[in-house]
């Protein structure tokens, strides 16, 4: 992969810096861990050739946390609360993808009222996940856009909205555990669909005005187009997804290609931009949130009633067994594929044997030794924002 | 010049929302309202007659993720209320420094003693103060508001049988039954965003 790349005229991400220039007076920055717009702990080594990056090398692991292997060790029924906290903007994603590999290991059927309760959830958080990065990629961005942090506030308040709902479900505003296997734990509660709407008609006419501020602004607009431009066959050999992968010019959503929960009913927009920079991801995240929008309420009207487990409830720590069988599920989650791969066996059939978490934010990172170089030290805070990582899911 | 108008309309946006509402409370001088379901901390409840309903059957202690709960039989003895042998928890103690709030020790609770509060504990300075012990957890069940799961509740709404609404109102005089003697001390502040 790596001759191709140099082939295409890319960056190579292997350079050695003695290759490099020997006269030229390179400076070695680490950038992070423990810096703002990281987005958590995570270095780059930036190379610098003035104030142009000549090579950036990603460093992980810093937030590391031995999930899968914590996985191994607890039953299947603790696992929902423990991965909660791997997408830490997102968790409700992360349930939902243990729960659906767990449910393809046991052959347990999901009922329709959980599937599209499961999916009002996902379509829920996708909204705040991305409000959640508009607000840090401004903030990214600096003072550039009517006062820096002032869209990061109102992003912020807005997406307490979501939050508030989901404390009306779950009781609990981030690590909700309300998925099960088979179904959910907590039923919604009456009137729960006027508070959505309410929520959902303030942040749409919100939208605009966060639109103007940010795609329609011409000062946005020259510190984000052209920058960090990764074209879709790159994107496609690192393995990206999601929104990244879609400002690419790839086609491709799990929700419509390989629809889960109740995706087979409810149509997906699927966003393209062809950019493959900065802001045609911006775009992408923008045009994701109207549509999750209008998903929502689609999902609020058509949730069906009826049972919302399709196995027993939780009683024990060791009642659901497996013992042998491996399953891959994937999921779109705002940041995209989530993946989870179980290996059951019989020497322990109330614990996974292995359990791998595939995150779409560690995808997205391997990009930034070929988009980063040739771009100054600030467009690097922006590419790296527009990438949307989380750490927490990056290292589990 | 594009730039100028591009800044005159993006402070529009932002000269807007000083009409708007303030979002936030002064914490703690106001309370913001918290959902019925919220779960903060922890209770173990009273039976109907007045003994602790906890049978020490330590299901809760085997499920927490976190390994934080941990119960101590006493074995079985006469109950004084009722003259039958039933066993109760001598020691019970939660460590909230490492809880996650999960709700799963509620959740597999048969004899519906353990549940969350609404109210958070305060913060301390040392450890050890967060871990609640068996006085503790019983006050908190007398002081503090009851969150709306029990084991009873959670498990039935999750049964396969289609039986939303009545559950909704049997659950409900659990609800309103803490609420009669809790608006007392910390509740004093409990204001409306």
């Amino acid at each position: 992969m790596q001759t191709q790349s140099a082939r295409r005229g890319r960056v190579d991400p292997h350079l050695s810096m003695r290759d490099y220039d020997p006269e030229a007076d390179l400076m070695l920055l680490h950038f992070g861990p423990q810096h703002p717009s990281t987005h958590g702990v995570f270095r780059m080594d930036l190379h610098l050739d003035g104030e142009v990056v000549v090579k950036a090398t990603p460093y992980l692991g810093y937030l590391h946390r031995a999930v899968e292997k914590l996985c191994e060790r607890l039953t299947y029924v603790q696992q929902t609360p423990v991965v909660d906290k791997n997408d830490y903007v997102a968790p409700m994603t992360n349930e939902q993808a243990l729960n659906m590999a767990f449910e393809k290991l046991l052959n347990v059927e999901v009922p329709r009222r959980a599937r599209w309760v499961r999916t009002l959830f996902a379509e829920l958080q996708r909204i705040a996940s991305h409000l959640l990065w508009l607000g840090t990629f401004a903030l990214d961005l600096g003072g550039a856009l009517g006062g820096g942090s002032t869209l990061f506030i109102h992003t912020f308040r807005e997406r307490e909205l979501i939050l508030d709902l989901f404390e009306e479900v779950t009781g609990a505003r981030f690590h909700y555990n309300t998925h099960t296997l088979g179904g959910n734990r907590h039923d919604l509660p009456a009137g729960f669909d006027v508070k959505v709407k309410a929520a959902l008609a303030e942040i749409e006419a919100r939208l605009d005005g966060y639109e103007t501020m940010t795609l329609h602004n011409s000062i946005f607009v020259a510190r984000t187009r052209g920058v960090g431009v990764l074209d879709g066959e790159l994107a496609l050999e690192l393995g990206i997804t999601g929104p990244i992968l879609r400002a690419s010019g790839v086609d491709h959503d799990l929700r419509r290609d390989a629809p889960y929960g109740a995706y087979d009913e409810l149509k997906v927009r699927v966003a393209v931009e062809q950019g493959g920079d900065c802001y045609a991801r911006a775009k992408v995240r923008v045009a994701e949130m109207r549509d999750s929008i209008r998903l929502v309420r689609e999902a609020i009207e058509g949730v069906p009633e009826g049972p919302l487990c399709g196995f027993k409830p939780i009683r024990l720590v060791g009642q659901v067994k497996a013992t042998a069988g491996q399953v891959y599920v994937a999921i779109e989650t705002p940041r995209g594929e989530l993946g989870t791969f179980v290996i059951a066996s019989p020497d322990n059939p109330t614990a996974p044997h292995r359990l791998k978490i595939r995150s779409p934010s560690l995808h997205a990172l391997s990009a930034i030794p070929y988009i980063v170089p040739g771009a100054t030290v600030s467009d690097a805070v922006a590419i790296l924002g527009s990438l949307d990582p989380i750490m927490g899911e990056v290292d589990r | 010049m594009k730039t100028l108008i591009d800044a005159i309309k993006s402070l529009k946006t932002t000269v807007s929302n000083v009409l708007r509402p303030v979002a936030t409370v002064e914490f703690p001088a106001v309370i913001r309202v918290r959902a019925p379901r919220y779960r903060a901390s922890f209770a173990l409840t009273n039976d109907e007659h007045g003994e602790l309903s906890c049978v020490a059957c330590q299901a809760c202690e085997k499920i927490c993720p976190s390994g934080v709960i941990k119960v101590k039989s006493g074995g079985k003895r006469e109950s004084p209320a009722t003259g039958k042998k039933r066993q109760y928890s001598d020691e019970f103690t939660l460590d909230l420094a490492a809880c996650i709030q999960c709700e799963l020790c509620v959740q597999v609770c048969n004899s519906d003693a353990i549940i969350m509060v609404r109210e958070p504990e305060q913060p301390v300075y040392r450890r050890e103060d967060l871990v609640l012990d068996l006085d503790r957890l019983r006050a908190n069940a007398r002081e503090r508001t009851a969150a709306w799961g029990t084991g009873s509740v959670l498990q039935a709404m999750q049964e396969s049988k289609p039986r939303a609404e009545p559950k909704a109102k049997e659950e409900k005089p659990r609800v309103e039954a803490k609420p009669a003697e809790e608006p007392k001390a910390p509740a004093a502040a409990e204001g409306v965003t």
